[in-house]
């Protein structure tokens, strides 16, 4: 069908508009000025198509049901080492597709606005088209080696827009992070591709195949390429020991922010797992083993976000700790419900995103809450979007966040595991805490010094209002069959969930429970916050938080420090002194020999003949006595 | 039976001068102990049957060429002073001298192995069939070795000249 | 008792001797002596051989030996002269011109 064709050209509408710009940037090095527009153009151009492309693909799957595929080129054919380059489309990349190409394109239309005044604007928009590219790639695969493609490039590009204002060293650093913990992660991942072609990599190594032979593995086995893969996914969602880069990378500009570690790729874990669920499925142990994880970075990033200051820092700790639910939900089997929290994540927290990035330029590049203040009159329609943002982040009904979220609540009741389902719930109400508290410092609360605002431009306007429709209304696409509805989302999804039955009292407790809870610390907050910038003190702990539970400090005494001195005794005891001494002794070795052996030629004669006699008598020794 | 004796004679004579001619110091003492090796030579020449050879080592060899030897030692004045300090003279000898003995004994024992007749003085060898067959045969060789001697006579002069010259 | 292997056998012996004068002594004249004593070495055996096989070509050869004998004789004494009036001294080690040169690296 003509239509399996458009797969490879989502991808490569964005690549190609991405190495177009990088063209023309090199080139404009060398010669004139190229007019802004052009890379607009194709910056935008790119992701316009790519989303066009998605929504004929998407609309026909939904028409037919029919799984679209499409084979690209044949990659690696080797002796029983099949790697084909090809594309999938099933209700899962579907649903990825459908938020990642929209929630792009808007963002990528943000990004001009907020970018225009920046001479690297090419450098950005190629970069950034680059990453759409990957990622796209990521969602698209139809086998974990392209996913893993995808998943490099997603990651590379983290690194490349991370430190984007790479004449701040810090930056530089703060890319480098996320890099190597990507990369940490990247290893457990590639060992738990190799264990999965070692054992079933002869029938072929596409998901369906995999499917089909997963049950071929020993179970220790699959318990140990589970726990790799999930590694992975550790580095590129930021859970818990691997997220560390997340705070740092907000050093890049804040569309890079928004788009990647808020809306795309540290949700690319959760799809994995997903991806995988035939695989998580049997593997309950470690299913669990991610639910605690999930669990618990979701509360240690809220603890942490209470008591932050910078608005970015806040989102991002934010993102880390949605992210622990959508792990939660995935791995106690609700990956309908997890895939449906990353769909409607990506709208209000790109929202939120963007909405600090509005702020932010308003004020100057001022990132600090504590700094703001009583901006609600001055910025109202930020402040109103924002708000509905918020809302959503903390749960509130009819909005998306309350739908996915409480589905998952109510899931993490109903497995009975209720030290994870209660974790999830006192870090909801951390949630709704700390977001209404940056909510409040930001915008209702008296300001410490008057700013004077920049005014904002109509286009950022209008992206966030076009997000904010998605974040009011992608909960209907979920409705559960407390509230009359179907669930239509995860029905099409058709995943293999868990599923529990809940009676319908208990539902409803759950219900209220969520609510109160959120409504809670939304009320806590008011009470704080309201006319007061002040953290209110509770104690040493308050210390603790405040420097992030000394997590970095941490890792860097026991990692990057013995790191850093086994690589300088490599470098100089073992390198210089040893490997370097070892050559330069066989080289003045040499030299000492021809120098001794200048003595043979001293001129003498008498020397000369005494050596031909020695040759002479050798010779004849040996063809006389040989001979004998 | 004499022939024995006086091949012993000659031989051990032979031998003896020789070692002594390498190992003197002073080359006076050496020139004269090579002019006894020479005669005994000579003299085995003689036994072998070789009388025109005999004569001519004796009248040029021993006549000339060491005479020469001679002369130049003499015309050079050596003193003390000239002559070179060897102290190991002995060692390097017996190093050389067991350097050499392999390839002596080599030599020797394949001589040993080779059957020879006994030596017997026959009527062989005279002058008059020397010079016959030198002047049918070896003409050519022989006209060219005086020719030789012309060359070897005017590269002294010349190099004798340019000695003076620099003078 | 005696045959021409002896004579060989003398040969030999004579032949070493030389070597080992050549390559012993520094003092060239003793050094030039000891070559000539390998060339009536080689003398003895063409002789000896002559005799052996009643064949008068080798003692023809041997006179050809000693008048290239005696012409070596006069160029070498010529150029000991020489090098005499240059170096003042008769060691064979004092003319070292061929020598590689000492790098100091």
């Amino acid at each position: 069908m003509i239509e399996n064709v458009l797969l490879a050209w989502v991808i490569g509408a964005v690549f190609i508009s991405s190495v177009s710009i990088m063209l023309i940037g090199l080139y404009e090095k060398h010669d004139e000025n190229i007019p802004q527009n052009i890379y607009t153009i194709l910056g935008l151009g790119g992701p316009f198509i790519s989303l066009l492309f998605s929504v004929i693909l998407i609309n026909s799957f939904l028409d037919t049901g029919v799984k679209l595929d499409y084979q690209v080129f044949m990659w690696l054919d080797i002796e029983g080492f099949v790697i084909p380059a090809s594309l999938i489309l099933d209700s899962l990349s579907a649903a990825m597709l459908s938020f990642v190409s929209f929630v792009g394109f808007i963002i990528h239309i943000y990004a001009h606005a907020y970018m225009k005044d920046d001479p690297s604007y090419a450098r950005f928009f190629s970069w950034f088209n680059l990453f759409m590219a990957s990622m796209f790639l990521l969602i698209l695969a139809d086998n974990p080696f392209m996913l893993f493609i995808g998943w490099e490039g997603v990651g590379l590009c983290s690194y490349l827009l991370i430190s984007f204002y790479f004449e701040n060293e810090d930056n530089v650093q703060a890319g480098n992070k996320a890099f190597i913990l990507n990369r940490i992660g990247d290893f457990g991942f590639i060992s738990g591709l190799a264990l999965l072609f070692v054992y079933i990599g002869d029938s072929g190594l596409n998901f369906s195949s995999l499917e089909a032979n997963i049950h071929l593995i020993p179970h220790a086995t699959l318990n140990l390429i589970a726990i790799l893969l999930f590694i992975g996914a550790m580095g590129k969602s930021a859970q818990i020991p691997l997220y560390i880069w997340l705070p740092d990378a907000m050093a890049g500009p804040t569309p890079v922010s928004a788009l990647i570690h808020a809306a795309t790729m540290v949700t690319a874990g959760v799809y994995m797992v997903a991806r995988f669920h035939f695989l998580y499925s049997i593997t309950e142990e470690i299913g669990l083993f991610i639910a605690y994880i999930g669990a618990f970075s979701a509360l240690l990033a809220a603890l942490i976000a209470l008591r932050q200051d910078d608005i970015k820092k806040i989102l991002a700790y934010s993102t880390m700790s949605q992210l622990g639910y959508m792990f939660m939900a995935v791995g106690l089997g609700a990956y309908s419900y997890g895939i449906f929290h990353v769909f409607t994540h990506a709208f209000f927290k790109a929202l939120l995103f963007m909405g600090a990035g509005a702020i932010i330029l308003a004020l100057h590049h001022e990132q600090d809450i504590k700094k703001m203040g009583a901006l609600r009159s001055k910025m109202p329609f930020v402040f109103v979007m924002m708000l509905l943002a918020t809302l959503a982040i903390s749960g509130i009904p009819p909005f998306s966040g309350f739908f996915s979220k409480d589905a998952i609540l109510n899931h993490l009741f109903a497995s009975g595991h209720y030290l994870i389902f209660a974790m999830a719930l006192f870090t909801a109400g951390l949630t709704s805490y700390y977001m209404f508290r940056l909510l409040l410092l930001v915008f209702i609360s008296p300001a410490h010094k008057e700013h004077h605002l920049i005014k904002e431009s109509t286009l950022i306007k209008l992206t966030l209002f076009v997000l904010s429709i998605g974040v009011v209304f992608t909960g209907l696409l979920n409705i559960p069959a407390f509230f009359g509805g179907n669930e239509d989302y995860s029905l099409w999804l058709n995943l293999p969930d868990i599923r529990y039955h809940i009676s319908h009292s208990n539902e409803l407790i759950l219900l209220g429970s969520n609510i109160l809870v959120a409504l809670f610390g939304i009320g806590l907050a008011f009470s704080h916050y309201k006319s007061s910038s002040k953290d209110p003190s509770f104690g040493y702990l308050e210390i603790i938080i405040k420097n992030k539970f000394y997590i970095d400090e941490l890792a860097h005494t026991l990692i990057v420090r013995p790191l850093k001195a086994l690589s300088l005794f490599i470098s100089d005891t073992l390198d210089e002194k040893i490997i370097d001494s070892f050559i330069h002794k066989v080289s003045s070795s040499y030299q000492r020999l021809s120098y001794y052996s200048d003595y043979v030629q001293n001129g003498n004669v008498r020397y000369y003949a005494l050596y031909m006699s020695v040759g002479i008598v050798s010779i004849f020794m040996y063809l006389f006595i040989g001979g004998y | 039976m004499l022939s024995n004796i006086i091949f012993f004679t000659l031989s051990l004579t032979a031998l003896g001068s020789a070692f002594a001619m390498i190992y003197f110091r002073q080359p006076i003492n050496s020139a004269l102990s090579f002019i006894v090796t020479l005669l005994s030579i000579a003299g085995l020449f003689a036994l072998l049957g070789g009388s025109f050879l005999f004569l001519v080592q004796i009248i040029i060899y021993a006549g000339a060429v060491v005479t020469l030897i001679l002369f130049i030692i003499m015309f050079l004045n050596i003193k003390e002073e000239n002559l070179p300090h060897e102290p190991y003279k002995g060692r390097w000898i017996l190093f050389m001298s067991l350097l050499i003995s392999p390839f002596t004994a080599v030599l020797i024992s394949s001589i040993n192995s080779m059957e020879f007749s006994i030596l017997h003085l026959k009527d062989f060898g005279s002058i008059k069939d020397v010079g016959m067959e030198l002047f049918n045969h070896w003409v050519l060789p022989f006209e060219m070795v005086s020719i030789l001697l012309l060359i070897a006579l005017i590269g002294v002069i010349v190099l004798a000249k340019k000695e003076e010259s620099h003078d | 008792m005696i045959d021409v292997g002896h004579f060989f056998i003398l040969a030999v012996l004579l032949f070493s001797i030389g070597m080992v004068g050549v390559i012993s002594r520094r003092n060239i004249f003793v050094m030039y002596m000891s070559i000539e004593l390998m060339l009536n070495a080689v003398n003895l055996v063409l002789v000896a051989l002559s005799h052996h096989h009643e064949d008068l070509n080798g003692q023809v050869m041997a006179i050809m030996i000693i008048a290239i004998a005696a012409a070596e004789a006069s160029i070498f004494l010529a150029l000991f002269v020489m090098l005499f009036k240059n170096a003042r001294s008769l060691d064979a080690n004092f003319f070292e011109l061929l020598k590689q040169e000492k790098h100091n690296d």
